[in-house]
């Protein structure tokens, strides 16, 4: 999987454009040997030369898609970022804004945009994001925020789409989102202090005293009690199993838990920025060869983005390829 | 922003919301005077409610040193240097709140702690302001000083916490005026840790959630007093119920002093939150430091706690201050006793105006025999 770039500076499509690097190097080999080896020599380095071009434009990318994001159809979903069926996708590359329009604001932009491709089997819809962020951070603290990214829906495909951030009321959003704490913590980060302080000293938790048999019913039990959101069975407080939450909005501020979250994800940190796979279902009323709205937010932790603080887009048209 | 009355600043202020006050509101007063900073009251509240994971941190209530005592780490400086000045015309706030003066895009003007902030909670415990020269000895004035600071959350009438809330987790309960974080909707942004100008919400980094000092609600649905107050060795503290002083009652304990003596003051009311917990200000500290903490009244106040002494009522009412369990809702002083009484007027508690001495003579006439310490 290669790490995102600025679109910029992306892969060109253009095969003559594409190996115009390697060209180029070729030629002023071309120059160094030409004294030595005279004219015959030169026709057979020409040859390397347009070999080597056209076995450039085996490594083109993924094809882009500037104006919408296409889900192409495909019998299964990828499941990892670096699925080979993604270079197949087309790469959207949407361009992100700071959520300015209600307090708290994001006053100062981060990250500038993300690439987004999508696959869809009928039934569920995989989402790749790839954004770049020079700091990865997957540690909850005080004042200290995690990535993440996240997927926004009409709840109904209608032609009159609902407020693009968070919906609006009698018009409400489906979001599916993905957090880097969450992932630490679904790659095997234990859920306790020492993860997060491995020098911290703990004098005693009552629940853990040594008249409790570890692990037993009245032991969890009592643990969570002394969690009160765990109590409330609040999603933000685990256990976890998967690094990603559904929720449903319909306005600023009304963000809540889905009735169940039946979305997968899994999203790696490579070389200076995330890539991660969404799967979710298809929105209500949305099939094949359909066409809905889809719009996107990232945080960045590091620029303490939580919350209403994040860059987001607006909406985006999503179409899903017909089954072939 | 609404516009809503805040009589700590004497006028009207901006606020979020629009001004709804709870049907009764919790309130307490601590008497500065007496505590030792023996932090039972902190120990009390910890082992009741923060020993669960990711609380470790926690202090819904603490104890600190002033003026080099911070929990967390400059809390109250580093709002008061963003504030700006913050004048005082007679008892009108001329200044700005921290809702007035919220920059642009937020709500409420604070600061976020990081976790080295809360990483010294005894950080100035026991330093005065300036040195102590060798040789120096007590003359009859304190050139330094020091106090002792005790805080829970405020449970304000306009909170800081609730207003920034994007998500409308935080809530003022109509009933007593408490104020809670849901744990049931909070996602842990920390617009709260970032806006209460105390610092009395706190990130729970294993449930992803904020808490908060829930004033022992359970305890004060059942007409008791939290632990922290019950706890204090120091009889410091006073729990009750508070009035608007236009509606102050001379019967109800915290009226008497908040309203009618004027002893007892907000902590920091020109942040504009109008906070609950009434502090009676430390008599050896200088006016000007104690004007900024207290606002305008500390003169007033000062002058009627120094004559406490002859003002029967007054030194009548602090002897009920760690006196009962239960939440003394009305009061009243017959002779030299003072009786408190619940919500229903039944008697609770009866203290003497001053106890009564038993001096023992040294020799037992009856026994013959002379008295030692545990004879």
């Amino acid at each position: 999987m290669s790490s995102p770039t600025d679109p910029t500076e992306r892969e060109p499509r253009s095969c003559a454009i594409l190996n115009l690097r390697p060209t180029i190097s070729a030629l002023k080999i071309l120059h160094f040997v030409q004294d030595d080896i005279g004219n015959a020599g030169l026709l057979l380095a020409a040859a390397v030369v347009f070999a080597l071009a056209f076995a450039g434009c085996s490594k083109q990318g993924p094809p882009i898609s500037e104006a919408e994001v296409k889900a192409i159809f495909d019998k299964t979903l990828p499941s990892t970022v670096d699925d080979a069926m993604w270079e197949r996708a087309p790469v959207h590359t949407a361009k992100l804004i700071p959520q300015d329009m209600v307090e708290p604001r994001l006053m100062r932009a981060s990250t500038p945009f993300v690439n987004v491709q999508s696959i869809t089997d009928g039934r569920q819809m995989a989402f790749r994001l790839s954004w770049s962020d020079a700091t990865m951070d997957d540690i909850p603290g005080q004042g200290r925020f995690g990535d993440a990214v996240a997927v926004q829906l009409p709840a109904t495909t209608a032609p009159d789409a609902p407020a693009p951030q968070m919906g609006e009321e009698g018009k409400p959003v489906e979001i599916t989102y993905w957090s880097a704490v969450f992932q630490a913590a679904v790659n095997g980060r234990k859920d306790d202090i020492h993860a997060l302080y491995p020098r911290a000293k703990v004098d005693h938790y009552p629940f853990e005293a040594p008249s409790l048999k570890p692990g037993s019913t009245e032991q969890q039990a009592m643990a969570k009690r002394y969690a009160p959101a765990r109590s409330l069975e609040n999603p933000m407080a685990g256990p976890r199993t998967v690094p990603v939450q559904d929720l449903v909005a319909a306005g600023p501020g009304t963000l809540q838990p889905a009735e169940k979250t039946v979305s997968l994800g899994s999203g790696t940190y490579v070389k200076s920025g995330w890539s991660v796979v969404l799967i979710r279902p298809l929105p209500n009323g949305t099939q094949l060869g359909g066409r809905t709205q889809v719009a996107f937010a990232v945080w960045e932790g590091s620029h303490q983005e939580v919350g209403a603080r994040k860059m987001r887009t607006p909406w985006i048209p999503l179409t899903l390829e017909s089954a072939r | 922003m609404a516009r809503v009355y805040n009589w700590q600043i004497g006028r009207e202020m901006s606020y979020w919301y629009p001004e709804t006050r709870p049907k009764r509101q919790f309130a307490a007063v601590f008497d500065t005077n007496k505590c030792i900073a023996c932090q039972t009251c902190t120990l009390a509240c910890k082992t009741t409610w923060t020993s669960g994971k990711g609380q470790e941190y926690m202090l819904w209530n603490n104890v600190e040193t002033k003026p080099y005592g911070f929990y967390p780490l400059a809390w109250d400086v580093n709002l008061l240097e963003k504030l700006g000045p913050q004048s005082w015309e007679g008892r009108r706030y001329g200044g700005r709140t921290i809702f007035e003066a919220a920059e642009a895009g937020e709500r409420v003007l604070g600061w976020r702690p990081e976790e080295m902030d809360y990483s010294n909670p005894n950080v100035g415990e026991d330093d005065c302001l300036n040195g102590v020269e060798k040789g120096a000895h007590f003359t009859g004035v304190h050139n330094s000083w020091f106090f002792y600071l005790a805080r829970i959350c405020n449970h304000c009438t306009y909170p800081a916490c609730l207003s920034s809330c994007p998500r409308g987790a935080t809530y003022k309960r109509p009933e007593d005026g408490i104020v809670l974080i849901d744990q049931g909707r909070c996602r842990g942004y920390q617009e709260c840790v970032k806006a209460c100008p105390y610092k009395k919400t706190f990130y729970n980094t294993m449930t992803g959630t904020s808490e908060k000092c829930i004033a022992c609600f359970p305890k004060i649905e059942l007409g008791l007093q939290p632990q922290c107050f019950v706890n204090c060795i120091g009889k410091i503290r006073f729990a009750g119920w508070i009035s608007k002083p236009e509606n102050a009652r001379a019967d109800n304990p915290i009226d008497f002093l908040v309203h009618v003596k004027k002893v007892a003051l907000p902590l920091f009311p020109q942040f504009g939150l109008e906070p609950n917990v009434y502090y009676i200000p430390p008599i050896n500290v200088p006016r000007e430091y104690l004007l900024q903490m207290f606002g305008p009244g500390i003169d007033a106040a000062l002058e009627t706690y120094r004559n406490a002494p002859k003002d029967k009522d007054l030194a009548g009412l602090l002897t009920l201050f760690g006196s009962t369990e239960q939440i003394v809702a009305k009061w009243k002083r017959a002779d030299e006793q003072v009786v408190g009484y619940d919500e229903g007027g039944r008697e609770i508690v009866r203290v003497p105006l001053r106890e009564p001495t038993h001096i023992r003579q040294a020799f037992d006439t009856k026994q013959g025999v002379a008295r030692g310490n545990i004879s």
